[in-house]
This record gives structure tokens, C-alpha cells and sequence, in this order.
């Protein structure tokens, strides 16, 4: 059975980097992939790891969960990862057949690449499971408030994030309603082949798009009943604030950045490293 | 000095432009006035709903003038402050909810009105406050009871500071707890923020609360008075599609066996004026002798059995959440049997069970059988047989098992889909009965239609969402039955129908029960419901079996039914307290069977 416990992935625990202000933590995640993409060796990733563990440890979520977040782009990786081993050109070749040539750059350009689409996915994942949809949504809509400047509707939007958030669990039990009944009259959606799986389809999509107007329609004369107009001239009720433990994160994430920035001018960059390599050997 | 009258509504008039062109309100006339608690009743279809809308200029009247505060809700910007003092909570309280998060959505009027932000937070405390739910200021709306969903709704519209609170059938989604939980807090506001209330129900003990009553029929106000003399006029109420209430019925019928018994509108009354009549001719103390319950139906091939049946949502999750715990119940062939508990006890989970909707975990691809751990009793394994199936079986045919065993969702008329009322009924046999021929199709199809009281001919081509509610359930139902199902299980197939509507749906049942299917099984929230019709029911509570027996023996626990947030019938009400004052009276709670009984103790023996 769907319901809203599958939904999203927010992991319900209390803990430093749970609490910390949604907007910080979007911050601190822009900061911190730019920091991945600026990183041009492997002591400066090592450094964006350091900020992860860090980032893992503090929010209390057990590791699994956060690798668990792979799974969604494990194939992209795989992907990406062999044709990178394959079609990187280089000059110490480790291993040929027929055409096809593996050269030491390769196989370190292709760790380099996986660990950080990794440090990345990861990174991303501890957001969503620390921050519930609604902080971020909050997050989102006062990072975007400038925007209402050149009169960008940034209240609208985040009330449309916001009842969108709010119907997801409405419609998926809706949805499971609707699956039910349809096998109670007979519908299999479980076999046949892929036509007869989509014809089986058509008893539960229409009675749940009917139904999603219906609501639709329902809620648009709740809200005019509570007074909604649709302008941006609404107070705001809900106001973030800054703790020390957004302070902490801010300097931790700049930091990172500086970090990164230094190592990459005071240390090699990723390909110097195999002369190093095959100096030593 | 503010006005005295808050609504007035003078020759109102309003028809959809999509209709047949039908008014759906004409000739309008009333007024309420401040402080006032005003219920409106009326048959499905009768204009209530539009009423509402016109108060607050969500719809606009197309004859006649409304002045709400003196303003016309006609024109928008008069419409902007009118329903800053006009609240209406809606029916449907899922669909009225901006935002995950409780504070947050009680903000959203505020917010709108431009409240300032320590103003609001002080509005949510007392909106809160007043319908009881403060704890759950930060709690997430969908994971609240009906009741709980719909006060919160009643606190949003309270935080704009109404002077009008109107509740648009704001209870018909509810189970007993929670239409009393709201009704309370409705009253409440009433009395003590001095709130004017206009309640639209169908349940005839909530529009008892007013201080006034208005019954629309046909978009037309038939009838306007104190409730007494509203109900009092029993035959009157029926001509408009509303049923004559219960208790008028009983005590119509001890009327005419010669007891002085006037018309009363609450079972305290009734208890006392068939306890005046009982002291006056001198019989108290008095018995009749116990009711006894037939005996355990002796059942046959299509009995239901289930063995210590329990059931875990999300297992192995944080948010796992037990619904069923160690339930054992039989069914037996041929019985009307009633399953009774508040929202969120399991009874929905134990009935999807029956056809296999959920599967037992021993049914389930990837089962493993649990291990015996030393010095613990072995697992109890749940097990179910429906007739010849054994739903514990990986092996069971599951298709054929849905064909035999019907099942009727809340609200079935929103499954609806196909192009025309013939393909929606005849789906349930495209997918159970392949090789039917077309003129078999149709044969079984018309017969079903007409077996719920619709015209084939009439329907059949019509697209089922061009027809009225209570005719969309219709074809709803017959597209279960036309499998031809042994037994027909239902989930509250009353629910959100006017008492007409109710009373038809239920004698469609017993039209069903013994010639088209063995065995009926309703899940009802109504208890007189379920003490007119059932032959036995289950009580479920919090996931476990609370009691299984005649509905007259259920009932007798009245106090511990009301404990667990249940209601009990009308009759066993009055025989509780006629019980208090000597004055026993056993019957199998029907309403005929009580007046009857009554009657006999009265003077009903051959001397009196």
C-alpha cells in the first residue's frame, strides 16, 4: 500500500542539521557542489568529504538510508563510468583488446568522476532527508523573495509548492482507493502484456482526474471563502531564523570553498599526480 | 449600533448556467439575525449548498436582492468584506486545506486579510483554543481523524474572525465521534463567542440544536419554524423526501395503542412520557421477558471464517501503524451482518481482506515463514476461508474469489468511468466472465440496473457522470452486482445521502440479500442503521474484535459503546433510561419491535 509515509524522504529525527534553517542548508548545498565542481584534485574532494561526513554525522541518519539515495542514478553512473574508462585517452596504457584501450588516466579520471556525481547525490539526499518538503519549501520561497522585485509571484509559487505538497498523500490514497475498487471488479494490473497493462490503467486514471478536479474545485471555493484573492499583499506568518547553528554551517561551507580554492592552486591537479605516480615507480 | 439583522434574503432566485435550466432556488425569503443558530435541512438536490454560496458571493443570485450586513455579496468588493464575517466550512474537509502543517493552514486567512504576524499567532492560539485543538498545532493534517480534519477546517475560518460561521454538510463525512465533536464545538461558539451559526445537516439530531429551522425543498422553503414545530409535522417532512424521524414514529405508534404519548423530539422526553404513562396506570416496576437472540445462524457453503486475523501498515517503517489485532470472526451464509467502528478501528482493512484486496502475508510472493524462537509460543498465523476459497493459500484463484465475494467502496460513485452507464456495469463481467455472449452481456446488465431500481432503457447509453448522486451510487452498486457475486460487502452505502436516499439504499439491500446474493455485509456508522437491519454485527475497535452478537445484545452496553467513540441506536437510548426508572423493556431494538413490546407492557395484555 502507497500512502505519504513513501512519500518523500524525510528521515524523522531530531538532530544538528535537522534543525538548522532550511534556507542555510539550501545555501550550504549550492556551496558545497560548487565546491565539488571546482575541485580539481583529489585532496580538495577529500576535503568535500570531510564536509559530508560531517554534514551525515551531525543529522543522525543512518548511512544506509543516505547511500540508499544511489540507487535512483546507479545506472547513470555505471553508464558514465564505463564509457569515461573507455574513451579516455592517455598515454600509459594499462590494458588493450582489440580496440579497445584502458589508460591509467582513464581509470583515475573515472574514480575522480564517480566520487564526485557520489559526494554530489549524497550531499543532495541529506537535504530531503533532513529538511521536511514544507521548510523547504519556506526555504525556497524566502531565498526567492527578491525575485518579487521585477514582480515574480514568489507567494503564488509557494502556495501552489505548498498545496501540491499538501494533496500528494490525499491523491495517492485516492489513488490506492480507486486501484482497489477496479480489482474488486475484476481489473488485473498485474498481467498481460504491456497493452492490457495500460488499457487497465484507464478505470483508475479517469475516476482519479475526475476526482482531482472535483477537489480542485472544492478547494479554489474554500480559499475564496478564507478570504484568498490571489494578490501578493498577504502578511507572512511564518518567519525563519537564524540560529548558531546556521552560523556554524555558514562558516563550515565557506570554508570549504576557500579550502577547495587553495588546494587547487597549492597542490597538483589530477593528472600531475600519475607522473607522480609513475615516478615513483 | 450594529445591525441586528446579519442575512436577509428577499425573493431570491438562482439557476446554473449549465442545468436544464431548472431553478436551483427560487422565491427566497428569510432572515437571521445576529447571534442566531439557524440549521437549513433539505432533501439532496434541494438548494442547500447554494444557499450557502450565495450568503458570500461565491455565487451570485440571479433574481432577487441578499444583504449580508447590509452589503451586497453581488458586488465583489462588498464580497471581499463579507466574507471577512462570513465562514463557511465545506463538506469535504480534506478539500479545504492549503497546507501540511496545522498552524499553517489555520494562518492562510490571516495571511490573506493582511493580518500582521503577532496578531496571528495570537488568532491561531484562540482559534485553536476554541475547537480544542491546540495540541496539534504542529501536527500534520492528514494524519488526523475526520473529526479532528474538520475542526481544524472550523479553526481556519475562525481565525478571519467571522461573525457568520455557515457549516455546508460539514458532518456528512464523519463517524459519530466526530459529528459530535463538531456539533459540540459549533454549539459552543454559538453560546459563548455569541457566533451565528447556519448549519446545513441531514441528520435530523443536529439541526435539533438550532434555534430555528428552515427546510428547503425543491429549491423552495417549505417549512421555517422552531425545530419542534419543524418535526412535529412528521407526515409534512416526508413529502419532502425527508424521513419522518424515528423517535416521531414510536411514539405515533404508542399513540395509537391508547397511550397518552405527545410528539417529542429527544429520547430523554420520550422516556419520560412513556415513564408518566407507565405511573400513572400504576405499572412500575415492570418486565417483559429477555430478548432472545436467535441462535448462531447454522451457515452453509459460502460461510466466512476468519482466524486471529492481524494486519500492520508500513511493517519494518517508523510510521508503522497496527490495524487489525488477533481478530476472529465467522460470517455465516445468508445473514445481513453489520460491521461497526469509528474511523481509523480497522473495519475497512478487515473487509478489504475478504476479496483478497490484501493478500495474508502466506499469500504474498516473497513469504517467509516466521521462525519459532525458543521459549516463546509458536507465531500465530492469520487464516481466512471465504466459502470454498482459502485466502491463506499462494494458490488461491483470486479472480475467481472477487467474482463470488462483491465489494462496494465508500462513495462508489467516484470509481465511475466509462463512456456510458452500459459499459460502466458491464465491466465487472468483461473482466470476470470473458466469454459471455453479447446478448448474456446484456441480459445480466439490464437485469442489474433494474434490480437498483433504475429504467434500462433510460440510463444505458447516458454517461454515468450526467447523473444525479444518488443515481450514480445506483450504477455504482450494479456494477458490482452484475458479476453476480454470492456475497456483497459494503463500506458505508448510506454515507452522504439525505434519509430518503437512505432508507432506498437500504431496502435495495434486502431486495438483494437472499435472491441475488447470499450474504450481505455493511460497514455503517448509523446504528439504528444497523439495529433495523442486521441480523448480527461486529463491533471493532482500535483493531480488535470489541464484541460480535445481535445487534440488541451490542446495544446494551450502551455506556461503553458511547466510550469507544460509538453511538447507540435511538431505542436502546430510551430503553436504557426507561430501564433507570423499573421500567424494563426488551426488544430486538427495532423501532416496530420496541413500540410493540412497549405496548404489550403497557396494556397490551388481554385484561388491560
Amino acid at each position: 500500500m502507497l500512502n505519504d509515509v513513501t512519500f518523500g524522504q524525510y528521515y524523522p529525527v531530531n538532530s544538528f542539521t535537522h534543525k538548522s534553517d532550511p534556507r542555510i542548508k539550501l545555501l550550504a548545498l549550492i556551496a558545497y557542489i560548487v565546491a565539488l565542481f571546482l575541485a580539481k584534485n583529489f585532496y580538495s574532494l577529500a576535503l568535500c568529504f570531510i564536509v559530508l561526513s560531517l554534514g551525515i554525522i551531525f543529522s543522525r541518519v543512518p548511512l544506509l538510508k543516505v547511500l540508499r539515495s544511489i540507487k535512483a542514478i546507479l545506472v547513470i553512473m555505471i553508464f558514465t563510468a564505463v564509457l569515461n574508462l573507455l574513451f579516455h585517452g592517455g598515454q600509459n596504457l594499462l590494458w588493450q583488446w582489440w580496440k579497445i584501450k584502458i589508460y591509467l588516466e582513464g581509470v583515475i579520471f573515472t574514480i575522480f568522476f564517480s566520487l564526485r556525481l557520489l559526494f554530489l547525490v549524497m550531499g543532495s539526499a541529506l537535504l530531503t532527508l533532513t529538511t521536511t518538503p514544507v521548510a523547504l519549501t519556506d526555504g525556497v520561497e524566502s531565498l526567492l523573495k527578491p525575485l518579487t522585485w521585477i514582480r515574480f509571484p514568489v507567494r503564488a509559487l509557494a502556495l501552489i509548492m505548498s498545496i501540491a505538497l499538501r494533496f500528494i498523500p490525499t491523491l495517492i490514497d485516492e489513488t490506492n482507493r480507486i486501484i482497489s475498487a477496479q480489482k474488486a471488479r475484476g481489473s488485473d494490473f498485474e498481467s498481460g502484456n504491456i497493452f492490457k497493462r495500460i488499457k487497465a490503467v484507464i478505470p483508475v486514471l479517469i475516476p482519479l482526474l475526475i476526482s482531482a478536479f472535483r477537489r480542485a474545485e472544492e478547494l479554489g471555493d474554500a480559499m475564496d471563502a478564507r478570504c484568498y484573492t490571489g494578490s501578493n499583499k498577504r502578511t507572512k506568518y511564518k518567519k525563519l531564523k537564524f540560529g548558531w547553528r546556521d552560523l556554524l554551517i555558514f562558516l563550515l561551507f565557506a570554508s570549504l570553498i576557500a579550502g577547495v580554492v587553495l588546494l587547487n592552486i597549492y597542490a597538483y591537479d589530477i593528472y600531475p599526480e600519475i607522473y607522480v605516480y609513475i615516478r615513483l615507480r | 449600533m450594529e445591525e441586528e439583522i446579519a442575512v436577509r434574503f428577499s425573493n431570491v432566485a438562482f439557476s446554473y448556467p449549465e442545468g436544464d435550466g431548472a431553478p436551483a432556488l427560487r422565491g427566497i425569503n428569510f432572515t437571521v439575525r445576529r447571534g442566531e443558530f439557524l440549521s437549513v435541512i433539505g432533501h439532496n438536490g434541494s438548494g442547500k449548498s447554494t444557499l450557502a454560496r450565495l450568503v458570500n458571493g461565491l455565487l451570485v443570485a440571479s433574481e432577487g436582492e441578499i444583504s449580508v450586513f447590509g452589503m451586497n455579496p453581488a458586488d465583489d468588493k462588498a464580497a471581499r468584506e463579507i466574507r471577512k464575517r462570513v465562514g463557511i466550512v465545506f463538506q469535504n474537509p480534506d478539500n479545504q486545506m492549503v497546507a501540511s502543517i496545522v498552524e499553517d493552514d489555520v494562518a492562510f486567512g490571516p495571511e490573506n486579510i493582511c493580518v500582521p504576524r503577532e496578531e496571528i499567532s495570537k488568532r491561531i492560539d484562540w482559534a485553536l483554543e476554541a475547537v480544542g485543538m491546540s495540541e496539534f498545532r504542529h501536527s500534520t493534517p492528514t494524519r488526523l481523524s475526520g473529526g479532528q480534519k474538520q475542526r481544524i477546517a472550523i479553526a481556519g475560518v475562525l481565525a478571519v474572525k467571522p461573525d457568520i460561521l455557515i457549516l455546508d454538510e460539514s458532518t456528512a463525512m464523519l463517524d459519530p465521534r466526530g459529528r459530535r465533536e463538531v456539533t459540540d464545538v459549533v454549539s459552543r461558539l454559538n453560546r459563548e463567542e455569541g457566533i451565528t451559526i447556519i448549519l446545513i445537516t441531514h441528520f435530523m439530531e443536529e439541526a435539533l440544536l438550532a434555534d430555528r429551522t428552515i427546510v428547503l425543498n425543491r429549491g423552495e422553503i417549505a417549512l421555517s419554524g422552531t425545530p419542534e414545530e419543524i418535526f412535529g409535522n412528521g407526515e409534512l417532512l416526508e413529502t419532502f423526501n425527508l424521513s419522518l424521524p424515528r423517535i416521531t414514529a414510536i411514539s405515533r405508534g404508542l399513540r395509537a395503542a391508547g397511550m397518552d404519548v405527545k410528539d417529542v423530539l429527544r429520547p430523554e422526553q420520550l422516556a419520560a412520557e412513556i415513564e408518566r404513562n407507565f405511573a400513572k396506570s400504576g405499572k412500575i416496576p415492570c418486565k417483559n421477558p429477555p430478548f432472545l437472540p436467535p441462535a448462531e445462524p447454522a451457515g452453509g457453503e459460502w460461510d466466512i471464517d476468519i482466524n486471529h486475523l492481524s494486519f500492520t501498515y508500513s511493517r519494518k517503517s517508523p510510521f508503522a501503524t497496527r490495524a487489525l489485532n488477533d481478530v476472529t470472526l465467522r460470517i455465516a451464509e445468508g445473514e445481513f451482518f453489520g460491521v461497526i467502528g469509528h474511523t481509523g478501528s480497522g473495519k475497512s482493512t478487515l473487509i478489504q481482506h475478504l476479496n483478497a484486496l490484501i493478500k495474508l502475508p502466506q499469500a504474498q510472493k516473497h513469504y517467509k515463514k516466521p521462525k519459532a524462537k525458543k521459549g516463546k509460543p509458536a507465531p500465530v498465523v492469520s487464516g481466512i476461508r471465504v466459502g470454498r476459497f482459502d485466502l491463506s493459500d499462494r494458490k488461491c484463484p483470486f479472480r475467481e474469489l472477487r467474482a463470488s465475494v462483491g465489494m462496494v467502496f465508500q462513495y462508489p460513485e467516484y470509481q465511475l468511468f466509462a463512456e456510458s452507464v452500459f459499459e460502466d456495469v458491464a465491466f465487472a463481467l468483461k473482466n470476470f466472465k470473458k466469454d459471455l455472449s453479447r446478448e448474456e452481456t446484456e441480459r445480466y446488465v439490464r437485469e442489474s440496473i433494474e434490480v437498483v431500481g433504475l429504467n434500462y432503457e433510460e440510463v444505458k447509453d447516458k454517461s454515468p457522470f450526467d447523473l444525479s448522486g444518488g443515481q450514480k451510487r445506483r450504477v455504482a452498486i450494479a456494477g458490482v452486482i452484475v458479476a453476480k457475486p454470492e456475497i456483497l460487502v459494503l463500506d458505508e452505502p448510506a454515507a452522504g445521502l439525505d434519509p430518503a436516499g437512505k432508507r432506498e439504499i437500504m431496502s435495495l439491500l434486502h431486495r438483494l440479500h437472499g435472491d441475488w446474493c447470499k450474504t450481505v455485509v455493511i460497514v455503517s456508522h448509523d446504528m439504528d442503521e444497523v439495529a433495523e437491519n442486521c441480523t448480527r454485527a461486529a463491533v471493532i475497535s482500535d483493531g480488535k474484535l470489541w464484541a460480535c452478537g445481535h445487534p440488541a445484545q451490542l446495544f446494551s452496553r450502551a455506556d461503553e459503546l458511547v466510550a469507544l467513540g460509538l453511538d447507540v441506536p435511538l431505542t436502546a437510548k430510551i430503553s436504557a433510561l426507561l430501564n433507570k426508572s423499573g421500567i424494563e423493556i426488551n426488544s430486538d431494538l427495532t423501532a416496530e419491535d420496541f413500540t410493540r413490546k412497549t405496548i404489550e407492557i403497557y396494556g397490551g395484555a388481554p385484561d388491560a
